[in-house]
């Protein structure tokens, strides 16, 4: 993936259409763009994929910034019924427009922290509904 | 009104002074006695119109305390529906997507949907309760290190292999668990309160920890159960951005290029190679078969020219051509048919 020449420019702008019937366009070494943004989307939520990617230095690639910036057709349907962890995938989507936390990430500390609270917000946030 | 009154009395009044005159003089007169009737009737007359008067100005101020009454019940009613308004008004909005088209969606999807992910939002119910195994119940027994109800994840990429670390669901509090304590250098043990933990409450042995380890599964479905609320980095590890990740490595472009069609094309190339190995190999034998038939045709026109031959020769070479000709004739005999047929078209021609 980092050998790939990214630039600004190189970025689908149009989302990629959704499934229908299970089939789809399998062009990227067997998997559709369809499937592989949604997975890439959603890994995002694991705290320690977004370190890691911190740490090689993709969060602060402007083409990067502007593929994260694409990603959010996520949030709107007929993508979003997709995500099968969708607090999580949504929540660091957000956070990850933000400058800040793109470069905030890359602490341990910040990492071990969310992944405690996500932890115990995906337990405990149905006792206080 | 007053004045009228004031007339009608004044009249009255005049009318029995003169009344009192003329009596006074001892000489009553009709026309005063008259007067003082005719007086005494118009103030009857108006005393019953100042009763109406003044019924009337009760009711007109019945009816103005009415109105009043409802004029501040209006005003209550209209000053609380514009605090409502402004209540209303004060309530933020969802910001994104205001006025955004509504997206139509029936219940079954929603409950497809809510099925397809409950497993990632919520744990299952015995990870997190702890059910028996976190209540409080006081025992002389250590806790089990590997407790079975926890949450695990996994090692982060900078980290050392061995710092995974357990937490473990007392109730709503969260605890780190034996093997975090003592493996997970930082955040860790700072971001789950001791303050909260309650005292230590060493679990009972139950039957799950007597019995040994590989039927621990038979009698607790959620054993080694884990929960993540977002995918786990073997599953990152074993998705298609993985696989993308080690076609690049293997100097293939991804784009285009499909494995499972490669794997047609290669198993369709082995075919090949097997079939025409097959096609190869059977025009050889057929070639090694007409060969040994060419062969067999030869020797035995050779032996049938000897034999004329041995047959001109006369009876002193009998012998010889007789053992030769028993020699010929072993081979002849897993010639079968074969030589027959020769010697019939031989015949013919």
């Amino acid at each position: 993936m980092e050998s790939g020449p990214m630039s600004v420019d190189s970025s689908a702008l149009e989302p990629p259409p959704v499934p229908e019937n299970g089939a789809s366009e399998q062009t990227h070494g067997g998997y559709s763009r369809f499937e592989l943004e949604l997975e890439f989307v959603q890994s995002l939520a694991n705290p320690q994929y977004l370190n890691y990617l911190a740490s090689r230095k993709f969060l602060t690639n402007p083409a990067f910034v502007a593929y994260l910036a694409y990603l959010q057709y996520w949030t709107r349907p007929p993508y979003l019924k997709y995500l099968t962890f969708p607090t999580a995938s949504l929540k660091m989507l957000e956070l990850l427009q933000q400058e800040k936390f793109r470069q905030d990430i890359i602490s341990p500390d910040l990492t071990m922290a969310m992944i405690v609270e996500g932890m115990k917000t995906a337990v405990e946030w149905h006792r206080e509904g | 009104m007053d004045k009228d009154l004031d007339r009608r009395f004044d009249r009255i009044e005049k009318a029995i002074s003169q009344m009192i005159d003329a009596l006074a003089k001892n000489h009553p007169s009709e026309k005063a006695a008259e007067e003082l009737l005719a007086a005494d009737v118009e103030l009857t007359e108006g005393l019953k119109l100042l009763e109406t008067h003044q019924n009337n100005n009760a009711r007109i101020q019945q009816l103005r305390q009415e109105t009043s009454l409802l004029d501040t019940q209006i005003r209550d009613m209209a000053s609380s529906l514009w605090n409502m308004r402004k209540e209303l008004k004060a309530i933020p909005t969802t910001p994104r997507y205001p006025n955004g088209t509504k997206h139509q969606f029936t219940t079954a999807e929603l409950l497809a949907y809510a099925r397809r992910i409950s497993r990632n939002t919520l744990p299952p119910p015995g990870v997190t309760n702890g059910v028996d195994m976190s209540a409080p119940q006081p025992s002389t027994q250590p806790p089990e290190p590997e407790d079975s109800f926890r949450l695990q994840t996994q090692p982060t990429q900078t980290q050392t292999p061995g710092t995974s670390f357990n937490l473990s669901f007392n109730g709503t509090v969260g605890t780190p668990g034996p093997m975090g304590s003592a493996l997970t250098p930082n955040t860790t043990t700072d971001t789950q309160p001791a303050t909260q933990l309650p005292p230590s409450q060493p679990p009972k042995p139950t039957t799950e920890e007597i019995l040994p380890l590989h039927l621990k599964p038979t009698i607790n479905p959620l054993h080694d159960a884990s929960f993540h609320p977002w995918p786990t980095e073997d599953k990152i590890r074993s998705g298609g951005l993985a696989a993308i990740q080690r076609l690049v490595d293997r100097g293939i472009d991804p784009r285009g290029h499909d494995p499972a069609e490669e794997e047609r094309k290669l198993r369709e190339a082995e075919q090949a190679k097997r079939d025409a190995e097959e096609r190869a190999r059977q025009e050889r034998e057929e070639a090694e078969r007409r060969m040994r038939e060419e062969r067999e045709r030869m020797a035995r026109e050779r032996e049938r020219a000897r034999q004329m031959e041995g047959a001109g020769a006369g009876l002193d070479r009998r012998d010889s051509v007789a053992a030769f000709g028993r020699a010929a004739q072993k081979p002849k005999q897993f010639t079968f048919l074969g030589a027959d047929d020769d010697d019939d078209d031989d015949e013919d021609d």
